[in-house]
């Protein structure tokens, strides 16, 4: 029995499919259930959290959670399906506190909201930017501008004519 | 095929080696005008004012210290022992604009960093010089397509001298600093006017 | 006393952060109340080049990562790649790839040293430091003719094959290297001042490291023995001799006493690699091949160009000389990946470190952060 099937077994109501993400075993889990399940996993001994990984797929967003046990030397891959329109997830930041700038990064570039989060903002792109760069209909040909403002903090505008020389 | 002899005893040196304070001076090919004065005690040396500052001015560059991205790294290699331009008087990097006259952009400048680059450049003093190196700072270079890098560091600031290269070798680094010292010696009036060619 | 808190700004340009990192510092006098990290003044949107460029064409992209040690990089998507697409690779391209990895990490520590001492005020070690970088480099140059962007490693081998005269050159540079290791050590490590800078400075415990994702050496400066080359021998990791180095302390003189000791580390498999360099193809004839120019050391191996793996998602990790490096990558059956994610080790280290300086003082803040050994590029991808 490898570690999805695990946890199938464990929960059986909240993992809706056990899958491979090739050659590591991964658990498909329901998105309502997903503290609860993580929670689960990190007592099992999972206690590395490699990476969030957000997919945009078109008509759904996925988010993959790669974890590694130390103690077991197991792998263990964990995915969500989200809606398009709104992706909304549980923060797992009180678990692992990694997930404060990976899931910050998620949101920054693709857009997925993680509820309960202490400090939700962007981390990589402004605060203001339009649109969520890895997303696949983001505008790749509109460009946009930051400026600094008053206090010191980035401004994002689409006219870039006080930070571009005049030719 | 028979090994060739080489008479080294035959080989002269066509360039005679400088002897007197004028002869190194010219040897260094900074300074456009020169003039020797025989005087009772010895040479006096004589040139123009925006000459003698220029040659000031070309022999101490200091540049501040702002490495962006991966050429940086490249400015740290040459900034060493195995290139060393303190050869140029340039080994003094400063962690301040106003103490800095030449800024080397050298890396990738986002869109969130263009601004700051901006303000550096204009926090530095006059007269002040900027080369920009790497194709990331000339043109966007391999991200030129992204969303948030700005294409070419010479829409935000002007740019004295472009060093190609993804990253450009010490070599020309080195190649690109002589040409911004070049250039600096024909600045001012004298040279415009024909004077000091 | 009842003090009021000021807020300080350090960065983005500031000569000991490494490039363009900001810290917003609450400071109560001298003391750090209050530490947040800024990043994002380098990001490139690495991320987006991997879906719009082909399979081949994003591995230039990783050199870019991680500019100071960017084998591992090449490394770490290749070997996403070939998980991705089953792609069985040849002896003796797996121990050049190992070799100049290694290599790799060899450099990458010597510039940690440097630069961490050059932030501490010391500026002699970088001299050292880079003039050893710079002979290393002059080896990567003549096996692919670059200094720091290699684009050396391929879906199923490397590009070339070593050139002539390599291996002696690389003895000789191990030879240099193990006497100078120790000069260094003797510069550095019984230092008063650097001590007194170093030690009980930016401590982590093992838990808490494990917590906020520290890996490599960073997290092994905690007390923490996992090293991925054990944990998941990739490459040739298992048929070598070596130990992960690790020490219990968790302040920043252990972890830089991990680098150093790992410089070694990397040395003694670099001679073992030297040994046992097996011969054969340096590349998978399935999918490239070595047109025979004639000049047996200027054998040139190719990937097609075209290369479409069949659907699917991957992650895979190495341990990259920062720590985990890992690619996830998914694909959606066409010439170019549908996502690429990179895990980068100094992101995910960087995390911690508000957590290590509360309490210090700003030049803490220094030598703790130097000791983290991040990379721009890498944070901020
Ligand atoms: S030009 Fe190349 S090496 Fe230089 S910053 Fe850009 S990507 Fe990096």
């Amino acid at each position: 029995m490898n570690s999805a099937e695990e946890l199938k077994y464990l929960l059986p109501n909240s993992v809706v499919s056990v899958g491979v993400q090739t050659n590591k075993p991964q658990a498909v889990i329901r998105k309502e259930d997903f503290l609860k399940v993580a929670e689960k996993v990190k007592e099992l001994g999972y206690d590395n959290l490699s990476v969030i990984t957000g997919v945009d797929r078109v008509d759904r967003i996925e988010v993959i959670y790669n974890l590694f046990s130390y103690k077991k030397k197991q792998n263990l891959a964990l995915k969500v399906v989200l809606d398009h329109r709104s992706p909304e997830v549980d923060s797992v930041t009180s678990i692992w506190k990694v997930a404060d700038w990976l899931e910050r990064e998620t949101y920054d570039l693709v857009g997925v909201k993680f509820n309960g989060h202490p400090d939700l903002k962007r981390i990589l792109l402004p605060e203001g930017w339009i649109g969520h760069p890895l997303r696949k209909d983001y505008d790749m040909n509109t460009e946009q501008f930051v400026t600094i403002g008053e206090d010191g903090e980035d401004i994002v505008s689409p006219d870039g004519s006080n930070l571009l020389r005049r030719k | 095929m028979d090994p060739v002899t080489i008479d080294t005893t035959k080989i002269r040196m066509t360039k005679r080696k400088p002897e007197t304070a004028l002869e190194k001076l010219e040897d260094t090919n900074l300074i456009n005008t020169l003039l020797a004065a025989k005087d009772r005690e010895g040479f006096i040396l004589l040139t123009t004012i925006d000459q003698a500052m220029n040659w000031g001015r070309l022999s101490s560059l200091w540049p501040v210290t702002s490495g962006l991205a991966c050429c940086a790294i490249e400015m740290m290699a040459v900034s060493m022992a195995h290139h060393d331009i303190a050869r140029f008087g340039m080994e003094v990097f400063r962690a301040s604009p106003r103490q800095a006259d030449l800024m080397f952009v050298a890396g990738t400048v986002t869109k969130r960093m263009a601004p700051r680059v901006k303000q550096l450049y204009e926090m530095m003093s006059e007269p002040k010089w900027v080369i920009s190196v790497g194709s990331c700072a000339n043109t966007g270079g391999p991200y030129h397509e992204s969303y948030c890098v700005l294409k070419g560091v010479d829409n935000i600031i002007p740019v004295d001298v472009y060093i190609p290269g993804c990253p450009p070798r010490p070599e020309a680094w080195l190649y690109g600093i002589i040409q911004l010292r070049e250039k600096i010696k024909n600045e001012g009036y004298g040279a415009k006017w024909g004077l000091n060619k | 006393m009842e003090t009021e808190t000021l807020l300080l700004n350090m960065g983005p340009v500031h000569p000991s952060t490494h490039g363009v990192l900001r810290f917003k510092l609450r400071m109560d006098g001298e003391i750090i109340r209050d530490c947040q990290i800024v990043v994002g003044y380098l990001h490139r949107g690495t991320e987006k080049f991997g879906e719009m460029k082909t399979y081949l064409q994003f591995i230039p992209y990783t050199d870019r990562l991680d500019y100071i040690a960017a084998m591992p990089n090449n490394y770490a998507y290749v070997k996403a790649v070939e998980e991705l697409a089953g792609i069985e690779v040849p002896q003796r391209a797996e121990y050049i790839r190992v070799l100049v990895m290694e290599l790799n990490r060899v450099i990458n520590h010597l510039v940690f040293m440097g630069s961490l001492l050059l932030d501490l005020g010391a500026s002699t070690m970088i001299m050292y430091g880079f003039r050893e970088r710079e002979n290393a480099l002059q080896l990567y140059e003549s096996l692919c003719g670059a200094r720091m962007t290699f684009n050396y490693i391929r879906p199923g081998g490397v590009r070339e094959d070593l050139p002539d005269g390599f291996i002696p050159k690389l003895n000789e540079f191990i030879k240099d290297m193990e006497k100078r290791i120790v000069d260094y050590e003797e510069l550095v490590n019984g230092n008063e001042i650097f001590l007194m800078r170093m030690k009980n400075i930016g401590v982590i415990n093992a838990e808490e490291a494990i917590n906020y994702g520290m890996t490599g050496p960073s997290m092994r400066g905690s007390g923490v023995d996992h090293d991925i080359r054990k944990l998941e021998p990739y490459s040739i990791y298992q048929d070598l001799d070596f130990k992960a180095c690790m020490r219990r302390e968790g302040d920043s003189y252990a972890r830089y006493l991990v680098r150093v000791d790992e410089i070694r580390e990397s040395l003694h498999i670099l001679k073992q690699i030297v040994d046992k360099l097996p011969k054969g193809n340096t590349i998978n004839q399935r999918y490239g091949f070595a047109p025979n120019t004639g000049a047996p050391s200027a054998v040139t191996s190719y990937f097609p160009r075209i290369f479409t793996p069949a659907e699917g998602e991957v992650y895979s990790r190495i341990e990259a000389p920062k720590g985990e490096l890992g690619f996830f990558v998914a694909s959606d059956g066409t010439t170019k990946p549908y996502r690429v994610k990179i895990r980068s080790p100094s992101f995910c280290n960087l995390v911690a470190l508000p957590k290590m300086v509360l309490g210090l003082k700003i030049p803490d803040l220094i030598a703790a952060f130097g000791t983290i050994d991040i990379v721009l590029g890498d944070v901020d991808r």
